[in-house]
């Protein structure tokens, strides 16, 4: 019997894709009329994955949960399935900002478990790679300028706070020339937003690329390991503040959390050159 | 001509002797030519405010300034009977340089009794419109006080002399401005409607708060200040719940316990999603309780916060003045130099026409002896006779320019004069 679960796989990741759709509109956007489309998008998305290790299960007679790539499919769909339930328990639309990127991306990784189609052609290959890259750097662009807002935003607060009022702070700065809480506050949350989507996009382009170029092993590089934790971390990030309404001081904390994160993975892709070369 | 500045101002005398000096706007004018009968005066300017009273006279005779006090004297005595007359440990007067500084330092509200502070500038205009519609200004006084206007106008924009607040209330809304930025928009919520609450409710609205909600135990009293900013009013028991609403809180209830407690504003937080919040309590017993301020994203001032705020501002516009000091300095000497070189002016254009003349005579006693030239000869003997006034020109020419500028100059131009007969 032909093996169709990895088909079923990647129809599901594709019908995720528009739960992730969803997300960054909604982040860009600040509103979005697309979460109609994209729950029956995701609803049948967990259909298919469902379809999928079910299939998978017969086949090999256990649950697979044997590799990295089955234990993260498996791990989308109930966190998909998770989202259904407090979704129809709740009416927690807010939630879907964090469970779509992250079931998305996690079967998009799944979906690489099995080798793709090879280069159609080495100017595809980077062209490809090139995008990754542009993404990556517009992502970690966007992030620097929200970390810089952070520092101000911790700075401008703890002198409101603290009820400091001499005049200038920082021996240089004068507090009348630092933006206004809010336009920090703002500041924060827009190139986070942005640089989010970026890098979102930027890890799908990259996986892919990375399984195509390398066949099942990519997954087991510790710095695709690290990016894959930052780009969680981001998630949560991202989440925390637009849906739970975390502001000010504690998102400022989180965004230069996520900074430090990305210098880790920026320090481990210094690795990449002999790959380029390739 | 002379300069000459007599008056009085809260540095020197107390209100009790101001209030009696005061001239009202009403009577500036014709006041104005009584002075410039009596003192023999050029020009004149009459500066009065709440907290000063001063004159500015140009005028050639010596006696002018006796003439400015006497004139204040009975001014005096006129207005309060025959117990106002003793001024004269109240008075100052300043002449040239003294005075020109002075009206600077005015212009500038370096003088003024809260430093920095904008009025003071638009007084003097006012002043300075009078005097110049009853003809009193149109010679040096004019120049000085035309050139004050731009100094502090400078001073306003290259030293940090007028910027930050100086009153509680603007403290409180600048504040405000630093957490929101744009106050466009904002709630404001008044608990306990008093004067001070008004003033700083004033301020906020008219710095673009739009929404003003007013609570008071008083019910009318509350409808009487919310109708002066087009506010709503809130039942006094009925505010709480709608605290989730509020961006900006002042308080100045007179309750004597607290109103406003941490728990009940950290649930408004919540419900508002940590948007953040100011809360001003001016109240005297505090009306919030102070560990309001360990919330994050709320931010907590009392009326001793806002006070030190505005010490600090205050020492903040003491350190700025050093810097319109010596910007006053330049600009006096810059003025000077001006007139100093207007001065010499007809002296340097004398000299050149005597030089000249001098030429043509001898050219026209030798001319004749030469006989017949050509046109070229012609030009050497010009180009010849214009290169040596040229070069001995010159050198007195740069002398009476750069003694136009020093203080003591004016032994070195009369020298000159002396030397080339130009006295005649």
């Amino acid at each position: 019997m032909t093996d169709f679960s990895m088909l079923w796989l990647r129809v599901a990741a594709v019908l995720y894709l528009v739960g992730l759709t969803h997300s960054i509109v909604t982040l860009l956007r600040r509103e979005s009329r697309l979460f109609q489309v994209a729950l029956v998008s995701v609803q049948a998305a967990v259909v298919f994955h469902f379809v999928s290790i079910a299939e998978k299960t017969f086949v090999t007679r256990h649950v697979p949960v044997g590799n990295f790539f089955q234990t993260a499919s498996l791990c989308a769909w109930l966190s998909a399935m998770v989202f259904m339930i407090v979704y129809w328990r709740y009416k927690f639309i807010g939630l879907s900002l964090f469970v779509f990127p992250l079931v998305a991306v996690l079967t998009v990784t799944a979906a690489m478990g099995a080798p793709l189609a090879p280069w159609a052609n080495r100017q595809v290959r980077d062209v490809w790679l090139l995008v990754h890259i542009v993404l990556v750097l517009a992502g970690y662009a966007a992030l620097l300028l929200s970390a810089g807002a952070a520092v101000f935003y911790l700075i401008q607060e703890r002198h409101l706070k603290r009820k400091q009022m001499t005049r200038s702070y920082l021996g240089f700065m004068d507090s009348e020339r630092v933006p206004p809480l809010a336009t920090l506050d703002m500041l924060i949350t827009r190139s986070m937003s942005i640089g989010f989507v970026a890098v979102t996009l930027a890890v799908i382009a990259g996986s892919t690329w990375a399984s195509i170029e390398m066949g099942v092993r990519w997954i087991s590089q510790a710095k695709i390991a690290v990016s894959l934790i930052t780009w969680g971390f981001w998630l949560l990030m991202v989440f925390l503040r637009v849906s739970a309404g975390w502001r000010g001081r504690k998102a400022a904390i989180l965004a230069l959390i996520v900074l430090g994160f990305c210098a880790l993975t920026w320090a481990a892709h210094v690795g990449l050159e002999p790959l380029l070369v390739q | 001509m002379r300069l000459l500045l007599t008056g009085l101002s809260h540095h020197t005398a107390p209100v009790e002797v101001r209030e009696r000096l005061a001239i009202p706007e009403q009577a500036l004018a014709e006041t104005l030519t009584a002075l410039r009968q009596r003192a023999g005066a050029d020009e004149a300017l009459i500066l009065s405010t709440c907290n000063r009273v001063e004159i500015a006279v140009t005028s050639d005779s010596e006696a002018a300034a006796g003439a400015v006090r006497a004139f204040l004297a009975e001014h005096t005595t006129a207005r309060a009977g025959a117990a106002g007359s003793a001024l004269g440990e109240y008075l100052y007067e300043l002449n040239d340089r003294e005075a020109i500084r002075h009206i600077f330092r005015v212009a500038a509200s370096l003088d003024s009794m809260v430093l920095g502070e904008p009025q003071i500038l638009g007084q003097m205009k006012a002043a300075y419109a009078a005097a110049r519609a009853g003809g009193a200004l149109h010679g040096i006084l004019d120049d000085v006080l035309t050139r004050a206007f731009s100094v502090a106008k400078r001073i306003r924009t290259e030293t940090g002399i007028g910027r930050s607040a100086v009153s509680v209330s603007y403290a409180a809304v600048e504040l405000a401005r630093q957490i929101f930025g744009d106050l466009k928009g904002k709630t404001v919520l008044i608990v306990g409607a008093g004067k001070m609450s008004e003033l700083a409710a004033r301020h906020l609205h008219s710095s673009g708060c739009e929404r003003i909600l007013v609570t008071n135990r008083t019910h009318s009293r509350a409808v009487e200040m919310a109708e002066l900013f087009g506010g709503q009013v809130i039942d006094y028991d009925g505010w709480k719940p709608r605290l989730a609403e509020m961006d900006i809180v002042l308080t100045s209830s007179g309750a004597s316990e607290y109103i406003l407690h941490r728990d009940e504003l950290r649930r408004a937080l919540e419900k508002r999603r940590n948007r953040p919040v100011f809360v001003i309590d001016i109240a005297v017993p505090r009306n919030v309780d102070p560990a309001v301020n360990e919330l994050e994203n709320v931010f907590l001032y009392d009326i001793d916060d806002l006070g030190r705020a505005v010490e600090q501002n205050l020492k903040a516009r003491q350190r700025e003045a050093e810097e319109a000091e010596q910007i006053i300095e330049g600009e006096i000497e810059r003025l000077i130099g001006r007139w100093k070189a207007r001065e010499v002016a007809p002296t340097l254009v004398k000299l050149q026409q005597q030089l000249e003349e001098l030429a043509r005579a001898e050219m026209e006693r030798v001319r004749g002896k030469l006989g017949a030239l050509s046109p070229q000869q012609e030009e050497a003997l010009a180009v010849y006779t214009r290169g040596l006034l040229n070069k001995i020109a010159h050198g007195p020419l740069t002398e009476i320019r750069r003694a136009a500028a020093r203080p003591e100059g004016e032994e070195t131009i009369a020298l000159i004069r002396r030397m080339f007969r130009l006295e005649e």
